[in-house]
């Protein structure tokens, strides 16, 4: 138990304890609401019954409404069906990395050299990480038009998703080991696929874009228009070069018409235009259609970075802009210069949000920024320039990513992006650092002895068992959870209905596959009772299935000619022909055989069918499971065959057999427990007579 | 030409960089029922006069009671649906019925009744051949002088059994002979809710009663429950837990939830939390000074008692608790009372307890 949190204290609730997020739940009723229920229902649907006051005046008033609430931490950006598709297609990834992990533990038990962290376990981390993000949605993998449009400059993607994003991010900072040499640049390719997503709640330089794409159709003359000037100064910022490119080549002065006059004028924003697309890249390639040089090793970077920088500086120098006579091209393209140049005043008021800044020192300023610990400092920076007006769940991420901080981390992953998120990013999370390790994997007293591994994936597994079509992927989930995942997979089973039977076989399916025999007995005895008996065979319920047998003696017991017969005799047929079941069951076998040559017998059908009734009263007396109680009904219900005309139809040996039972019987009867048969009184008299009878006949026929 | 950002306030910058960082620092403490999206609805709509409602064990089938003494079961077409509608309705009796309680799977479809007069009454749904479902009575447990105030089933290896709490103080438990017949009932035990075994309190008058049972279903598991009363006699108010002797065939109270100063407290409801793999036990106790969080230990201590440890106190509603309901891995308590409010409440990783979210009943 834990000890050492303050037993008993209360929880303050004072100004700085925050305050829980209020809901609204939509009921639809007139007040006054009188009381509510509540009831959890499967995973984490919580169900809310609303009582409403009874009022005297209408009466066809509704009197409640039963509310079901999701608690699935899903924030509607992705639908339902998108999301189903999420869940089933990262089992697989899951569970092939959980085998991989088994089969390296046991490898590692072997050597000790072999390590989790080894450059092998790397590329499968990377492979799982692609295999997920894949599910998310194509992100750069757009159709291209075959006749290019010249003015457009911003492709339409498909919409980008934050959970595809901040999925990126982890992959980048933690599975992807070959990127840690460039993180830098894949942040700025992170920023061009995800900026968009900062639009909603901001100004950003993707919604300039998006703003003046829509302008450029009616602009005449491009370059004269300041906002123009603007819009390629800010992406150029953040670094999409490609568009910038683009943009500089719709100036006016390409015209062939006009070319002869603005040669000069052109000449600069075709120089400005190839400095753009030489940028030297700290990066191992770039995307087709991407601009820039790249560079794999630093000192061959450092020295083309000098070198192009230098010719900015010369091209800022020239005398040619004194002869370049349109003003705007030439205050917007030196402007452009002071960007390449580093200029901070001219990259913070281009750029909108803290992190096309970040991406613009990145680019402009530090070049060669490595480690986290700079990255973080320089966010900060950022962050204090351009502070956010509201704080966005991806930035909350990055700030833990660079902060290194897997709490936060942790944290912001669960509550930005929820269960699912969280429980897979952990195999990324983990794969990244041993201090993730450590901490995910640490078996924790507040949790109930269980490691924040495997409290997120209980999380997750509840919320897949919320949903009927789901629930049947959280076994997988939990079966790879050691202390807690048995016990609530056993809830799990244990909660789902019984009464459609193909749900029931996948139930019991589950059960046998992970040997949760228990659960799967138990589950077997649900729902209605009649048809409960082969499922309690199938449980092996012994104590219930006597139970049953016992109630069918007393109902079979009473007559042959009730027209039950015809009713039990389908059920036991139904029980199976199966020996051995439960004692009772073979009785009631053999009873059923005799009853059915009794009514041959009653019916008119002749010496053969009173044969056969003899053979199954003689061996139904001759076998231990038939119950005493039934003895005497039995030889009552056979007096016909004891008296039969013809010719007695017992032997010498019979007759002795059932003459010693009725003397057992006898002396049973004496005994305080005995069940007196509901029989006539002077029922054992005439079977005593009637088996007296015919010993004689028998014996005289034998002589 | 080109848009200026109005002048920067750098220490406005920075303070909001630090509570940016200072904010992540606080969700670290982890909240592990993130963002709630309020999805669902409408699932039934309830006859006028509706006092209580009830779901059985997989949440597919709807039982409610009215003033008038109707009981109503609402079905959904198939598993995957979560609409849900009445087919069924009985008069199950004169007046009007207070609470609603499901038998364990187990033993059928059949419902507890407690109605306004003070009896209980066990209504089956009985399948006979060829003729469409029908409610049955199978069991009246009658009492003349007291009220059945609180009525639950606890499952054992072996058997079924009831516990129900009366007006005067006393509790019931009532064991199923036949696991197939729900008509047949002995009474195995009955006491009053007091660790004093011999002292009688004969004038109680309780106004309500909580009763919860330890939900694990293993084979070698024992019986236990935990109740508490409100009552006008303060020995009978805190909540104990009882566990049956098998050695000698006796219910015994096996540990008291109170505090020394709060043990008259009048206790509104109780709940016990299922447990998947805690090595304790965890129990909510809802008094009108807050609804308790206690740690209650596996292994009895020298004394047969139990190691208990509150381990927080939440504000809860304001007064009294109408109802606590612990989710399918024991670790998210809703509760609900007479501020109208339905409250979620969870630990986080450092164990202190605390709200995660409320929701409030809009029209």
């Amino acid at each position: 138990m834990s000890g050492e949190n303050q037993g008993g204290a209360i929880v303050p609730y004072s100004e700085e304890a925050k305050k829980p997020v209020v809901y609204p739940l939509r009921h639809g009723l007139k007040p006054p609401i009188s009381r509510l229920g509540i009831s959890w229902s499967r995973g984490n649907s919580l169900r809310v019954t609303v009582f409403r006051q009874p009022s005297e005046d209408s009466e066809n008033e509704v009197g409640g409404k039963a509310v079901e609430v999701r608690l699935d931490g899903r924030d509607g950006e992705i639908s339902d069906a998108q999301w189903r598709r999420i869940a089933y297609g990262s089992v697989s990834p899951f569970a092939l990395l959980q085998s991989r992990k088994n089969s390296f533990a046991s490898l590692s038990k072997i050597s000790s050299t072999t390590s989790p962290f080894d450059a092998e376990w790397w590329e499968y981390v990377l492979e799982y990480s692609k295999d997920i993000s894949s599910l998310l949605g194509n992100q750069t993998s757009t159709t291209q038009s075959l006749i290019e449009d010249p003015k457009e400059v911003l492709k339409k993607d498909p919409e980008p998703s934050n959970l595809k994003a901040a999925w990126e991010l982890m992959e980048s900072f933690y599975a992807d080991k070959l990127s840690q040499a460039w993180l830098p640049e894949r942040l700025v390719d992170w920023l061009a696929d995800y900026d968009s997503l900062f639009s909603s709640t901001q100004e950003t330089v993707h919604s300039k874009l998006v703003d003046f794409q829509k302008d450029l159709v009616s602009l005449q003359v491009i370059e004269d228009e300041p906002k123009y000037w603007e819009v390629m100064s800010s992406a150029l910022a953040v670094g999409w070069l490609d568009i910038v490119v683009k943009l500089l080549r719709l100036h006016g002065s390409y015209q062939l018409d006009q070319l002869g006059n603005r040669e000069t004028e052109n000449g600069l924003v075709e120089a400005v235009a190839v400095l753009i697309s030489k940028m030297p890249r700290m990066r191992p390639e770039l995307e087709a259609g991407k601009l820039g040089e790249c560079f794999k090793a630093k000192p061959d970077f450092m020295k083309a970075w000098e070198k192009w920088r230098a010719q900015i500086a010369k091209l800022e120098c020239s005398t040619f802009w004194i002869q370049c006579a349109h003003r705007q091209t030439q205050e917007g393209l030196r402007n452009m210069l002071q960007i390449m140049l580093g200029n901070t005043n001219n990259l913070c008021t281009l750029t909108c949000h803290w992190m096309e800044l970040y991406i613009a020192h990145f680019l402009y300023i530090r070049p060669f920024t490595v480690g986290l610990e700079s990255m973080y400092g320089l966010a900060q920076k950022c962050i204090q320039l351009k502070p956010m007006a509201a704080s966005h769940r991806l930035m909350g991420l990055l700030i833990g990513i660079l902060g290194e901080n897997i709490e936060v981390v942790l944290a912001e992953c669960s509550k930005g992006f929820g269960p699912w998120m969280v429980t897979h990013a952990i195999e990324v999370l983990t794969a990244g650092s041993h201090q993730a390790d450590t901490l995910l994997h640490e078996e924790r007293d507040n949790l109930g002895g269980i490691s924040m591994e495997e409290l997120h994936r209980l999380v997750y597994a509840q919320v897949l068992s919320s949903h009927p079509l789901t629930w049947q992927i959280a076994p997988i989930y939990l079966t790879s959870c050691i202390k807690q995942g048995m016990g609530l997979l056993e809830m799990l089973l244990y909660k789902q209905p019984v009464d459609h039977n193909q749900l029931l076989l996948k139930n019991l399916e589950i059960c046998r596959l992970y040997e949760l025999d228990s659960v799967s007995s138990n589950i077997m005895k649900h729902g209605k009772k009649g048809s409960g008996v082969y499922w309690l065979q199938q449980a092996r319920d012994e104590a219930r299935l006597n139970r049953i047998a016992q109630q069918m003696f007393d109902s079979v017991g009473r007559s042959i000619s009730d027209e039950n017969f015809r009713q039990w005799e389908g059920l036991i047929q139904l029980l199976g022909s199966e020996p051995k079941t439960a004692g009772g069951l073979e009785f009631l076998h053999n009873y059923r055989d005799f009853k059915k040559s009794l009514l041959q017998i009653r019916d008119g059908k002749t010496t053969d069918a009173a044969r056969q009734a003899v053979e199954s009263l003689i061996s139904l007396m001759k076998n231990p499971c038939t119950p005493q109680r039934f003895w005497l009904p039995l030889l009552h219900d056979s007096l016909k065959l004891l008296n039969w005309e013809e010719r007695p139809l017992l032997n010498v040996l019979q007759t002795n057999l059932l003459l010693n039972k009725l003397q057992e019987l006898s002396i049973a009867r004496l005994r305080p427990d005995f069940i007196e048969a509901d029989l006539p009184p002077h029922a054992l008299s005439s079977v005593r007579l009637a088996l007296a009878t015919n010993l004689g006949r028998t014996t005289l026929e034998e002589q | 030409m080109i848009r200026f950002c109005p002048p920067l306030n750098p220490n406005r910058g920075y303070e909001l960089a630090k509570g940016t960082i200072a904010a992540a620092r606080r969700s670290a403490e982890m909240v592990w029922l993130s963002p709630i999206a309020v999805s669902g609805g409408n699932i039934a709509t309830l006859d006028k006069g509706t006092t209580c409602s009830s779901w059985n064990y997989c949440g597919q089938r709807l039982a409610t009671g009215s003033t008038d003494g109707t009981l109503s079961i609402f079905d959904s077409p198939d598993p995957s649906s979560s609409s849900f509608t009445c087919n069924l309705k009985t008069k199950v009796h004169a007046g009007a019925i207070l609470k609603v309680v499901w038998v364990p799977p187990e033993f059928g479809d059949a419902v507890a009744c407690i109605c306004s007069d003070g009896s209980l009454l066990l209504w089956e749904e009985i399948v006979e051949d060829a003729q469409p479902l029908q409610w049955k009575l199978c069991k009246s447990f009658e009492s003349t002088s007291t009220q059945v105030l609180d009525v639950q089933f606890g499952v054992s290896s072996t058997s079924l059994k009831l516990v129900a709490a009366y007006s005067d103080g006393h509790v019931k438990v009532y064991e199923l002979l036949d696991p197939l017949i729900l008509k047949n009932w002995q009474l195995q035990a009955e006491f009053q809710n007091a660790i004093d075994s011999v002292t009688m309190f004969r004038k109680a008058s309780c106004i309500s009663a909580s009763i919860s049972w330890n939900p694990q279903k293993g084979e070698n598991q024992g019986s236990s429950f935990v109740l508490g009363f409100n009552s006008d006699t303060p020995q009978l108010n805190s909540s104990k837990v009882w566990e049956f002797d098998e050695a000698h065939n006796r219910w015994l109270p096996v540990a008291e939830l109170a505090l020394p100063e709060d043990r008259s407290d009048e206790v509104y409801a109780v709940a016990w939390a299922l447990n998947i793999g805690r090595p304790y036990e965890v129990i909510a106790v809802a008094t009108q000074k807050g609804i308790a969080i206690w740690h209650v230990g596996a292994n009895p201590e020298l004394d047969g008692r139990l190691s208990v440890e509150k381990v927080a106190l939440l504000s809860g509603h304001g007064g009294e608790v109408w109802q606590m309901e612990w989710d399918m891995s024991g670790t998210t308590l809703a509760t609900t009372g007479s501020d109208g409010m339905v409250r979620l409440w969870q630990s986080n990783l450092n164990g202190v307890w605390d709200e995660q979210a409320a929701f409030q009943p809009t029209a």
